[in-house]
């Protein structure tokens, strides 16, 4: 069996005679953030190389979906990333609809773009908030957590889900808005830019955090492409693609919004695009609401469709078609 | 860019190698003979600015004589084109080339593929399983290998705990 640092793969030249040690960078903890491993081969303080373990936690989502209807996906798809389960939810129900051939009306686009915008904003808000904890300015962190709980309480208003939320069904949601829904939204979209302003007065211009974050994994956008990089990290390399703007889903184009593009694809710049980003989708927020049109909130695709109330006791047919699925 | 005269200048230069084009779906897509696998998307990358490979995954199939197969999304970000190609190997022999030369993502992409499909990558740097144990002696995505039938009625619960 090959070791992790069997030097087949390490791929170092024996010329020099050098003796390199091994240390071992983790394994962090699942519960901090996912499993890593850094397997280092040190030449005294330089690394050398590299091997990386991210393993053991698989999840067999695949596997389990093999068995399952479509519908219930959904609740698979929360855990992708439990910190904009929404997005997930919504990336899969497009995807169903797509393969049924299901259009959905503009009310139901926009609630979805509000709903995803809400959920990039608390993913964003993490992400920057930790940056911060990880260099050693944990105050951010914690204030931007009650916007966070913000946001999940107006999951919970939409769906009674705070982190997994299984929101929204194929072809719409299970529910319209709710009017003390669409006022939680209105009043974050109102407190939020304070709030941001703040952090951003707390991080951005902050010596110790620039010292900390600038030229740090920086990364040149022909290797980020080659990679695979995709979404805020491909966009901080400076490659100009955000797939809502090259292909509009759910409507995105009918909405203005720029496209945050960095430079050098460092974690400064990484945080600066995730940042901007948050304004745009404070944006686009609050257009969809503002312009939510009238409309049904379900396409009622017969197979994911609950009956309504009155069908329920006198019709056959509304209570078997999700059988078919 | 047109997807004909890109079938077209495929064709002309993989003449044997293209099996079937399917342009229904959403995504144009071409079945390939495993040979042709990395010249075609070297040439695709090259020649016609497929720089972006999004996604490489394996598949099961059973019932087909070439039962595994290997599915590879390439996407051109410039003219914001996409494109799927297929190929197809036998259990026997799942060799297939790595692609890690031409695309670095490719790297890990394919020991995915190897750890739940048995995908045997020749030319992968370092073909080792990435979420699975070191020791795991079968390929869980394959088919032979079903999740527990959730509507058995044989088991008695009381032994499991529930």
């Amino acid at each position: 069996m090959k070791t992790i640092n069997s030097e087949h793969h390490l791929d170092l030249t024996k010329e020099d005679e050098k003796v390199y040690s091994t240390l071992n960078l983790g394994p962090t903890h699942p519960a901090t953030h996912g499993i890593f491993q850094n397997v280092l081969t040190m030449n005294g303080e330089t690394i050398v190389s590299a091997e990386q373990t991210i393993g053991y936690i698989h999840r067999a989502f695949e596997k389990i979906a093999e068995r399952r209807p479509y519908y219930q996906i959904t609740t698979l798809t929360d855990r992708l990333n439990y910190c904009s389960s929404p997005l997930n939810n919504i990336g899969w129900h497009l995807a169903v609809e797509k393969l049924l051939g299901v259009e959905t009306n503009k009310r139901i686009d926009y609630m979805r773009i509000i709903v995803m915008e809400l959920a990039r904003i608390s993913d964003h808000l993490i992400c920057n908030s930790v940056i911060g904890v990880d260099s050693g300015a944990l105050t951010g962190f914690v204030y931007l957590f009650e916007e966070r709980e913000k946001i999940y309480e107006i999951y919970e208003e939409l769906c009674g889900a705070r982190l997994t939320t299984n929101l929204g069904v194929v072809g719409g949601f299970d529910r319209d808005f709710s009017p003390i829904a669409i006022q939680k939204i209105r009043d974050l979209m109102k407190e939020l830019p304070k709030v941001l302003h703040e952090f951003e007065n707390l991080l951005m211009r902050n010596r110790i955090f620039m010292d900390r974050t600038i030229n740090v994994g920086a990364i040149s956008a022909d290797r980020a492409l080659n990679y695979g990089f995709s979404g805020p990290c491909l966009r901080a390399a400076g490659v100009d693609y955000d797939v809502r703007v090259q292909e509009p889903y759910s409507s995105y184009n009918d909405f203005d919004f720029s496209v945050p593009i960095g430079q050098n694809g460092d974690t400064y710049d990484r945080f600066c695009v995730r940042q901007t980003e948050l304004w745009e989708s404070i944006k686009l927020v609050t257009n969809a609401l503002d312009n939510l049109p009238e409309g049904k909130f379900n396409t009622e695709v017969p197979a994911f469709f609950m009956p309504p109330k009155e069908d329920v006791y006198s019709k056959m047919e509304p209570l078997i078609s999700h059988l078919k699925w | 860019m047109e997807y004909s005269i890109l079938l077209q200048e495929l064709k002309n230069k993989f003449e044997n190698s293209i099996l079937s084009v399917d342009e229904t779906a959403d995504i144009f897509t071409i079945t390939i003979a495993v040979e042709a696998v990395k010249e075609m998307i070297t040439f695709l990358k090259e020649q016609h600015n497929f720089i972006f490979l999004t996604d490489l995954c394996g598949i099961h199939y059973p019932e087909e004589d070439k039962e595994l197969g290997v599915i590879y999304h390439l996407h051109n970000l410039v003219a914001n084109k996409r494109i799927r190609l297929k190929t197809f190997v036998t259990k026997e022999n799942p060799q297939v080339e790595s692609l890690v030369s031409v695309f670095s993502g490719a790297n890990w992409m394919e020991r995915e593929t190897f750890d739940f499909y048995g995908i045997d990558f020749v030319g992968h740097p370092n073909l080792i399983r990435i979420l699975n144990v070191e020791y795991m002696d079968y390929y869980p995505m394959r088919k032979e290998y079903p999740l527990e039938d959730a509507t058995r009625s044989d088991k008695d619960d009381r032994f499991f705990g529930r």
